[in-house]
């Protein structure tokens, strides 16, 4: 009889924990985008709600809160202080400590789970970083300063000092500068240098400065306030996302094969270098 | 009809029931035809309902005024609160269209405009089949615009400079922020009549996230909510009147 209670209740237990009246917020930061908040909102609904069907949790059981600004993300991270949460890297090292942050999962894009970054100038016309002292640095990944010199330059250039700065929220309008020489240099992310070929810069670029690989950072949660169950059920759930019939449309609109299980030691190096950077 | 399956993913095929029609006046397509300007947003829905049944039965299709059933079916769209009928009427103002161009009238500005019109209308609600359709909403707008530019106090300017506002920017998707604050201020300047182009306007400079354009956005907004409450526009105020007090609240929300 017990057992026969036992079988029950772990078959409630999606079905009891997915009653919960309120919606679970998940905050998701995107430093530097170039994104309508309100169609970025519909957008991750669209995803939650595959989420919320493949971890069978009810309907509307998940809420997003798209977010552009570092300040504003810190800002909700400490209000909401949500249990899982989409974040840039550099705020995950920033934050993971104060809201006890491990990762759940990361996107997998053209078979990698890491990117690099690279500094991009006209070619021929600079050899290499340090010819850019001085000289003006444009991108949208400039919305993370802190990152860009304690992981992106490894420590070595701090971007407030050595350049000056010209963040946007656009990186096609830093392309164009930089095609106007009204920039000296535009640092790229993957995604934006592989997207490079699609636009017609009157002058070919070439890049100065080539970044280690940098793991993908991808979804996060509280460990204090969620259980490990509840981090493989979201966790599996993303798993199985982008071969469900309507999550697999959407991995494709973001350019995501997959998601992957997130090891943590990935992120380690990561860690020890925000911890060194000054 | 391949291509416009193949490249309007997503959208509804049925067609919504337009309720009582038996006092409609009896009329033929050609009828229609001829009397199509009295046709506007100033229409009663009654009036337009009776219309669209005429060219649904029409046989003939080569008797239709090209863009005439479209710019029908977005008129009762506009006006229409239940998104599901709203939806399959832009969908079928698609199919006009689409049965237009395959009829020749690519050469017609007005056809590919009220295509995009209905298009976006029809898949505004739906990230993933909107997404699937930017490519083609972006190219029936850029026929349009390059076509008949001034239809619809620059309604080619106006949604062409809106897709490239709202759709996801570089590299994920079309957006470009500097060819929509270019296409829309073209069309305040040369369409300062219209409560939309102001709307749009205001959104694309208040986008750019610069303090220094606060004032320019507030102007331009007022300015337009005040052709929206001066004009006749028919049943296109109410809906219009929405899309104002939504930009309201996300510049009261908001702060630089």
């Amino acid at each position: 009889m017990r057992k026969i209670c036992l079988i029950i209740a772990s078959l409630l237990i999606p079905f009891t924990t997915s009653a919960t009246p309120n919606p679970e917020m998940i905050v998701v930061c995107y430093p530097g985008g170039p994104v309508n908040t309100k169609d970025a909102n519909e957008a991750m609904s669209s995803m939650l709600r595959v989420v919320e069907h493949i971890g069978q949790w009810q309907e509307n059981r998940f809420n997003s809160l798209f977010i552009t600004k570092t300040d504003d993300c810190r800002k909700q991270m400490a209000e909401k202080k949500p249990k899982f949460a989409i974040i840039s890297l550099g705020l995950y090292l920033e934050l993971r400590t104060r809201y006890h942050l491990v990762p759940v999962v990361q996107p997998k894009i053209k078979g990698r789970t890491s990117e690099r970054y690279r500094v991009m100038v006209q070619k021929d016309k600079y050899k290499s970083l340090n010819e850019l002292k001085g000289l003006t640095l444009g991108g949208t990944v400039l919305e993370e300063q802190s990152f860009v010199g304690k992981i992106v330059f490894a420590g070595k250039y701090d971007p407030a000092s050595f350049f000056v700065l010209k963040t946007s929220n656009q990186a096609i309008r830093a392309l164009r500068s930089l095609d106007k020489g009204e920039l000296d240099a535009v640092i790229l992310n993957e995604q934006q240098f592989n997207g490079l070929a699609s636009l017609h810069m009157e002058r070919p670029l070439e890049a100065v400065f080539t970044s280690e690989e940098i793991p993908l950072m991808g979804v996060v949660a509280n460990s204090a306030t969620t259980t490990l169950e509840e981090r493989n059920r979201f966790g599996k759930a993303l798993e199985t996302m982008c071969t469900d019939t309507e999550g697999k449309k959407l991995c494709e609109l973001f350019g995501v094969e997959s998601f992957v299980t997130a090891d943590a030691a990935v992120f380690e190096p990561m860690v020890k270098l925000w911890a060194k950077g000054k | 009809m391949l291509l416009f399956l193949m490249s309007c993913a997503g959208l509804p095929r049925d067609h919504v029931q337009l309720g009582q029609l038996s006092d409609c006046p009896k009329q033929t397509s050609a009828m229609l035809v001829a009397k199509q300007c009295q046709l506007s947003t100033l229409s009663d829905t009654h009036t337009l309902a009776c219309a669209l049944a005429v060219l649904r039965d029409t046989q003939n299709p080569t008797v239709r005024c090209p863009s005439l059933g479209s710019r029908l079916c977005l008129y009762l769209a506009e006006r229409e609160t239940n998104q599901e009928k709203r939806e399959k009427l832009a969908a079928e103002g698609v199919g006009f269209a689409e049965a237009a161009l395959a009829q020749g009238a690519s050469g017609d500005g007005e056809v590919h405009y009220y295509l995009a019109a209905n298009l976006g209308l029809a898949v505004r609600e739906h990230f993933t089949v909107a997404m699937q359709n930017l490519s083609r909403l972006e190219d029936e707008m850029k026929q349009a615009l390059a076509l008949s530019p001034d239809i619809d106090d620059g309604g080619p300017l106006r949604l062409l400079g809106a897709l490239y506002l709202k759709a996801p920017a570089w590299p994920n998707g079309i957006g470009d922020g500097d060819k929509a604050l270019e296409l829309l201020k073209k069309a305040v300047t040369e369409h300062p009549g219209h409560p939309l182009n102001h709307l749009f306007y205001a959104q694309a400079l208040w986008s750019e996230g610069d303090e220094a354009n606060l004032p320019q956005v507030k102007a331009e907004f007022a300015l337009g909510q005040k052709l929206l409450a001066e004009g006749n526009w028919g049943y296109s105020k109410e809906p219009w009147k929405k899309e104002f007090d939504e930009f309201q609240e996300e510049l009261g929300e908001a702060s630089y």
